[in-house]
């Protein structure tokens, strides 16, 4: 899956990466392809800007520690992330079941 | 810059363009990247050469960082509102009959360059495709605007107008875009 086409949808799996507690750069995008089976083809290098804008918008919070010898951040949910993930995850679910919906010509669900 | 010359040149190659703080965090992601692949049997430079792989392209990531950029979002955001506090503040003056106030023409005309510096440097951090001077445009957008908005509310408080709509509408854009400003100033500077 390409970078492409987790357009708009990179933010909730950052946010879903953070959620079991604190992680850096590296370890959020192993995470990510632990959770996807390796099947994320996005450069590691573009995680870190997304890491920063959702830090700037106040849905993660950043802070230096240094291990081994190499300054190393970390960032974890604040409780404004963990309300925005929630919603991302709603609103996940109802577009998958329309989409999934109008492919496979089954009725769509009523709204949750 | 310990660690394989690949790496060390990508790393460089950051450094030309991004703060030192971002780079510091990126080396941390590339050295981790790097264990990770001589952990599973390469040689350092073929895990240098995997894990630069892997980071992406130094253009690509230095595009999404002014992308992502405080700087660049905050040029963008006060670039778009400035139309309506113009608006506000051309509404308040035009009710205030603002041609008849006593103000020296050579303040005019600094009050005119100090506009046009401004709405230039925001420009130059809405559009900017660097990343320093994006950041350098934005933080001196963020503080003309701010001082230009407190002018005004300067201005307003010494002639003390009548307080008309206008008048209470325009302070309050003001007061608004300052705060804005005063939140927005820390990520673009520290970012």
């Amino acid at each position: 899956m390409r970078g492409e086409e987790l357009k708009g949808h990179l933010d909730a799996l950052l946010l879903a990466a953070l959620e079991n507690g604190p992680r850096h750069g590296y370890a959020v995008m192993e995470a990510l392809r632990q959770a996807t089976g390796g099947r994320l083809d996005l450069p590691t290098g573009t995680i870190y800007p997304a890491l920063r804008r959702l830090e700037d918008a106040g849905l993660i919070t950043g802070s230096w520690s240094v291990v081994a010898g190499r300054r190393r951040r970390a960032y974890r949910l604040t409780a404004a992330g963990v309300r925005a993930l929630s919603g991302k995850r709603s609103d996940w679910r109802d577009f998958a079941a329309t989409v999934t919906a109008a492919l496979e010509g089954r009725p769509c669900p009523g709204p949750a | 810059m310990p660690g394989p010359r690949l790496i060390r040149e990508y790393l460089a190659e950051m450094s030309e363009h991004l703060p030192a703080g971002i780079v510091e965090e990126l080396a941390d992601g590339l050295d981790q990247t790097h264990a990770h692949y001589v952990g599973q049997g390469l040689t350092p430079d073929a895990a240098a050469e995997a894990a630069v792989a892997e980071f992406g392209e130094p253009q690509v990531v230095v595009a999404a960082f002014l992308r992502a950029s405080p700087a660049r979002r905050a040029g963008r955001r006060l670039l778009a509102t400035g139309p309506v506090a113009g608006l506000c503040w051309g509404a308040a003056l035009i009710a205030g009959r603002a041609w008849t106030w006593p103000v020296p023409i050579a303040a005019r005309v600094l009050s005119g360059a100090a506009l046009v510096t401004v709405v230039g440097l925001l420009g130059a951090a809405a559009f900017g495709r660097h990343y320093r001077p994006v950041r350098r445009a934005g933080a001196a957008g963020c503080l003309g605007i701010a001082a230009l908005d407190a002018a005004m509310l300067t201005a307003v408080t010494v002639a003390g107008p009548p307080l008309t709509w206008p008048v209470i509408l325009a302070v309050t854009v003001s007061t608004a875009r300052i705060a804005f400003t005063a939140r927005t100033l820390r990520p673009v500077l520290t970012c």
